[in-house]
């Protein structure tokens, strides 16, 4: 590991920090979610032949109104035998939303795995203050990560700020993230960090350019050098229907003893497509920059498997404290002379009913179209209507994203308005 | 021979008759309420006939007290708060209210708004339909802007000309304003101003190519 170049960083708590964005919106339910992923997957870097395997990765999350805790591992199997894969346990609490602000503390311990001469451990911390509207937000946070059996760094300070906003089914985040690292060379990887000398600096333009033939100058005695990376990346999150699109691409910026240049700019995408309401295909590909901090150098992977889920609730042991925060849309739109077109992404649930006065008040099933997309075709005249919408079967509430008034019986009935045609 | 065959026909006729009530018996939802109440609902339905007020708003409450299972004298208590909403609605918003109207205005009484200020819309510009500033108004109210706030923005916001559209997107405004955290009656002042007038002041000559009136 030491001979090879190392131009990375930590790629896999930029990913956390980019995903985790999505966590932190007003989640105020309890849910219990299982997946388990099998399939082939591609991996190749520099100096080294592709590893071709099969994996096999279940996850477990559970996440209830203020903490979230999950785990997700991967057996790996190439020639003969299995091996552990990348492998991950995250633990993240958050505070009350109040006037669009929120805290978050977040605990992660990772492995990531490339070939059986390519792997790491680390465990990491950060802090986070959400600012955030109902269609975007932003944040800024502060952690430190600390690798695990990585002689050349000891600990990194992460500094991170981002913003993400949805345009209809597509959420967009941005992110900038600074890494700050002491990296020592040594030729004896026993050594601390701290007690090797600071590197020279380089004295030409060639030294410049050849950083790390400035360090290897230095290579029978040690040195240490303060690096510092800054990571701008970005992404783009589509989902419609049976379609989750996921593409992100990032920009490295720092001086050339640092980052080498198969690392300044990387691409990847995933996608899966919900076959029914538990089982999808998935797919993904695209490149990894290196992982300083983590002896982890740049890569190309491509996988492609299946992926079974399940999101039960089981409401003896989680209690679901309100359905409403379940739903994430419902809408009503034409679709057609006096057909009205119920839609709904409900997640984790079995069955979502509408009643009202155009159905004469008898329930009526919406029918689920993907894996959290639920819908219904039904003539509604033209004027003024009352709806109420029910889940598994519970308690009947005005539907979110409609007008509302009392019913008169403890509850509240959504009203709305058709237009004439 | 001849009286066994009339006393046969009558029987056949009877037991008809018999069977017809039983269906309908069987398909009338209203059966399922306590006899009493059943004949205090049927009184009303027919009083808001004779009224000229419409009855579906009415039966539909009936139906909905019904399907979820509620009590039937919680459902009278309903049906009568409907009804009587219904008449002072058409009171307030005239005879030439559509049904819709009346519906919706009915509503907005029923959280509060009082009938002066259902006039005073009504007072308003009449070219467009009442139904959505009223639904957006007994929302607002519901959600805890204060009353008088409420129907003083809505009747500013129709005065000048707000179409339906405006009217969602306030409701829709304030509602993520709530849920952000901001007081209801600030978040609906604060969104109001964001609407412009879409009246064009008195005195406005016509735009070319179009004749004056």
């Amino acid at each position: 590991m030491t001979d090879r170049k190392l131009q990375a960083t930590a790629f896999a708590v930029s990913l956390a920090m980019l995903t985790t964005g999505e966590h932190a919106v007003a989640q105020s339910t309890s849910e219990l979610e299982a997946r388990v992923e099998a399939g082939g997957v591609m991996s190749s870097h520099m100096g080294t032949l592709p590893l071709n395997a099969i994996a096999v990765t279940p996850g477990l999350r559970y996440a209830s109104k203020r903490l979230s805790i999950s785990g997700r591992g991967s057996a790996w199997q190439s020639g003969t035998h299995w091996q552990l894969g990348n492998a991950s346990a995250a633990l993240e609490a958050n505070t009350p939303l109040l006037y669009g602000v929120r805290a978050e503390v977040m605990a992660n311990a990772s492995r990531l795995f490339f070939d059986p001469t390519s792997q790491n451990h680390q465990v990491d911390a950060e802090g986070r203050l959400h600012f955030m509207r109902n269609r975007g937000g932003f944040w800024l946070g502060s952690g430190v990560a600390r690798p695990l059996r990585v002689a050349a760094v000891q600990s990194v300070n992460v500094s991170s700020g981002g913003m993400w906003t949805k345009f209809g089914p597509a959420t967009v985040r941005g992110s900038v993230t600074s890494f700050f690292f002491t990296k020592a060379t040594s030729p004896d990887s026993a050594q601390p960090v701290e007690n090797s000398a600071p590197c020279p600096a380089p004295a030409s333009v060639d030294a410049i350019s050849s950083g790390v033939r400035t360090l290897s100058s230095t290579a029978t005695t040690g040195c240490r050098h303060q690096s510092r990376l800054t990571d701008l990346e970005a992404s783009v999150r589509w989902e419609h229907r049976l379609v989750e699109l996921t593409v992100r691409g990032g920009q490295r910026f720092g001086d050339s003893f640092d980052v080498t240049p198969e690392s300044r700019q990387w691409a990847s995408g995933q996608a899966a497509i919900w076959l029914t309401n538990k089982l999808a295909a998935v797919a993904g590909g695209g490149r990894e920059p290196a992982q300083p901090t983590r002896g982890l150098p740049a890569r190309s992977f491509a996988s492609l498997g299946m992926m079974l889920a399940y999101w039960p609730i089981p409401r003896g042991v989680v209690p679901v404290e309100t359905p409403l925060s379940l739903i994430r849309a419902f809408e009503v739109r034409p679709a057609g002379t006096s057909l009205q077109r119920f839609t709904a992404r409900i997640g984790g649930v079995e069955t979502v009913e509408i009643m009202g006065d155009f159905t004469g008040w008898d329930p009526v099933q919406l029918i689920r179209r993907g894996r959290d997309h639920w819908e219904l075709l039904f003539p509604v005249a033209s004027g003024i209507h009352q709806i109420n919408l029910r889940i598994d079967g519970g308690q009947w509430i005005a539907p979110p994203g409609v007008p509302s008034v009392k019913d008169g019986f403890n509850g509240e009935v959504g009203v709305l308005v058709i237009e004439k045609q | 021979m001849r009286v066994l065959l009339v006393r046969a026909v009558w029987v056949l006729l009877i037991c008809a008759v018999q069977n017809s009530t039983a269906v309908a018996q069987d398909h009338d939802p209203l059966v399922r309420l306590d006899p009493t109440v059943r004949h205090a609902v049927a009184v009303m339905l027919d009083s808001a006939r004779q009224a000229g007020l419409p009855t579906a708003p009415i039966e539909s409450k009936v139906f909905e007290g019904l399907s979820k299972k509620v009590h039937s004298r919680r459902i009278l208590a309903a049906a009568r708060n409907v009804y009587e909403s219904l008449r002072l609605a058409r009171a307030a918003l005239g005879k030439d209210a559509s049904t819709d109207e009346l519906t919706a205005g009915a509503g907005a009484l029923r959280v509060g708004v009082t009938t002066a200020e259902l006039a005073n819309l009504a007072r308003g510009q009449r070219e467009k339909l009442l139904t959505v500033p009223l639904v957006v108004l007994a929302d607002l109210v519901t959600r805890g802007v204060p009353r008088d706030t409420a129907s003083q923005t809505i009747f500013q916001l129709w005065q000048r000309g707000a179409g339906d559209d405006d009217f969602y997107g306030l409701w829709r405004g304030v509602e993520r304003d709530i849920v952000s955290g901001t007081a209801p009656g600030v978040a609906l002042l604060a969104r109001a101003r964001e609407i412009p007038s879409r009246v064009p002041p008195q005195g406005t000559p016509p735009a070319s190519g179009t004749r004056p009136e």
